[in-house]
């Protein structure tokens, strides 16, 4: 089983997406910080991260840019769950080496699966 | 005798004749001497009057002489007033005149720009465009050298400074200079960056439970699922539906509080009944977490308190509620009330058990939107605006408000209120 990180401060929405995606067999681990977050990239190696970007303590870009600079965790897909959808942000992310973007007031659980998908079957 | 006698009538003759002549000579020259007369008293009238009227022209010119001081001086004062007046200005004012020559910077430009008049008084724009203070001023004034009318543009200086600047032109029976005004407008740009920050985080904080509501609905229409997860969903959405109009709540009434809007209507009241009231919400919340909810009261009859209860139950009811979000299932959280009859005032206490306040945080607790670090582990649904709420209606009845927490023991609030 293909395992999944999700980095999101708001529990009733990581709660929302680990309900869509464990019902399509991955398996799922949560974090609500991105300290907390980046601690479990590097201890559990999961296959696929979901990364919000604002949170306390750690924020999304701030992970994408430990990640980067940490070889083991640098090359895992990670796909950014954005709050407004800003180009700004967005391209920010991608200059990151994300591999794809939500936008949480925006998309439906059956856009992330398909976009989980792609990444890692 | 008769030739005797002729001889005699004959000079008698003559010497009438010659008395009639000089008679009529008197006459006629006494004539002449009265109208020499008359005519000395006509000139001598007339040159009276003259004497009269220069008379009356030295006074009017005197009283035009006056006048003409009065006017003199009162121009004088009138133009020290008005100096006095730009001199005191904090608005800075700088004067050009048609040649393009700075003729007068006023204190307050002195001030804003950090420069002593003699510096750039008299000077050319194109000596001033060599100053780096001061380019870029005159390349917004004087585009290619000539004066443009501009009307407040705002024009940023420096880290936490911002102009507006307006030019106006000086016109007598020719165009005669140039006057520019410098209007700090620094607060007005910090206030609007607050405003629009305040917005920015108010529409940010109802994104997510608009999302839960949006992803919830989504999972609800398309799927079949077992009866439990199906009411899992729909908890979600209450819940996000609850969080937002509690938001949209307390935004109003931080609006409200900001504007002096918030109106108090205070009565006598006795503390304990708006207490049993308003924790109510708190109360239940406590028994569905598992978490022990207790209230103490004091024995014995406790003095009113003149307060509004509707607001004062809001801050009651932000705090019980705080105390319940922030503890654990398995916690406990104790409200007390007290009254300190040497202090004449009442006392109450909110403790709970639950994850406290991180210290270098603690400054801000009672700020919008503040929440502590350490929160994210729970589903708060707090807006951040209660804490504000609740001060700003504690202090409006005279009240304090305060509290002690540590990390990971928990918090006690505290708040005491006059007694009538």
């Amino acid at each position: 089983m293909k395992k999944i990180l999700i980095v999101e401060d708001e529990k009733i929405l990581a709660d929302l997406l680990a309900k869509k995606l464990k019902e399509e067999s991955y398996d799922i681990s949560l974090a609500h910080d991105g300290q907390e977050g980046f601690r479990k990239i590097r201890e559990e190696k999961p296959d696929l991260i979901l990364l919000d970007i604002i949170m306390p303590k750690m924020g999304g870009f701030e992970v994408l840019e430990e990640m980067q600079k940490t070889p083991e965790v640098k090359n895992i897909p990670v796909i950014v769950i954005s709050n407004s959808g800003q180009p700004v942000e967005i391209s920010r992310a991608l200059e990151l080496g994300v591999k794809d973007y939500l936008i949480k007031t925006q998309f439906d659980p059956d856009e992330v699966v398909n976009k989980v998908k792609r990444q890692i079957g | 005798m008769k030739g005797e006698n002729g001889k005699k009538e004959a000079n008698l003759e003559s010497t009438l004749k010659e008395l009639d002549r000089i008679a009529k000579m008197l006459t006629r020259r006494d004539f002449e001497l009265t109208q020499i007369r008359e005519g000395r008293e006509a000139e001598l009238k007339e040159l009276k009057q003259k004497a009269k009227d220069l008379e009356e022209t030295r006074e009017v010119l005197l009283n035009i002489l006056e006048d003409a001081e009065t006017s003199r001086t009162l121009a004088v004062e009138e133009k020290n007033r008005t100096l006095a007046i730009i001199n005191n200005l904090t608005d800075g004012l700088m004067v050009f005149d048609k040649n393009n020559n700075l003729s007068f910077v006023n204190p307050g430009i002195e001030e804003i720009l950090g420069i002593k008049k003699e510096e750039i008084e008299g000077k050319n724009i194109e000596e001033l465009k060599q100053q780096t203070l001061l380019s870029a001023i005159i390349d917004l004034i004087f585009p290619k050298n000539r004066f443009k009318r501009i009307e407040r543009v705002e024009f940023p200086f420096g880290e936490t400074t911002t102009f507006e600047i307006t030019t106006v032109l000086l016109r007598g029976l020719e165009e005669a200079g140039y006057i520019v005004i410098f209007h700090d407008i620094s607060r007005e740009k910090i206030i609007e960056k607050l405003k629009s920050e305040f917005v920015s985080i108010s529409a940010h904080q109802l994104r997510t439970p608009l999302s839960a509501i949006k992803w919830s609905l989504s999972l609800l229409r398309e799927e079949k699922m077992k009866e439990e997860e199906r009411k899992d969903l729909l908890d979600k959405v209450y819940q996000s539906n609850e969080r937002m109009i509690r938001l949209i709540n307390d935004l109003l009434d931080v609006t409200r509080i900001e504007e002096g809007r918030y109106l108090y209507s205070p009565k006598l009241e006795d503390i304990r009944e708006v207490l049993k009231l308003s924790v109510k919400p708190a109360e239940d919340e406590a028994k569905i977490k598992k978490i022990k909810f207790k209230i103490s009261l004091p024995k014995g009859s406790v003095p009113q308190v003149k307060v509004d209860k509707e607001k004062l139950g809001v801050a009651i009811q932000n705090l019980a509620e705080n105390s319940v979000h922030y503890t654990n299932p398995g916690g406990k959280v104790a409200i007390s009330v007290e009254y300190h009859k040497d202090k004449k005032e009442i006392l109450l206490k909110f403790k709970d058990t639950g994850i406290g306040i991180p210290k270098k945080q603690q400054e801000r607790v009672f700020s919008r939107f503040f929440r502590g670090e350490n929160v994210m582990r729970m589903a708060t649904e707090g807006s951040g605006l209660g804490l504000f709420i609740a001060k700003n209606i504690i202090e409006a009845h005279k009240g304090r408000i305060w509290f002690e927490s540590t990390e990971g023991k928990g918090s006690t609030f505290y708040f005491a209120i006059p007694t009538f």
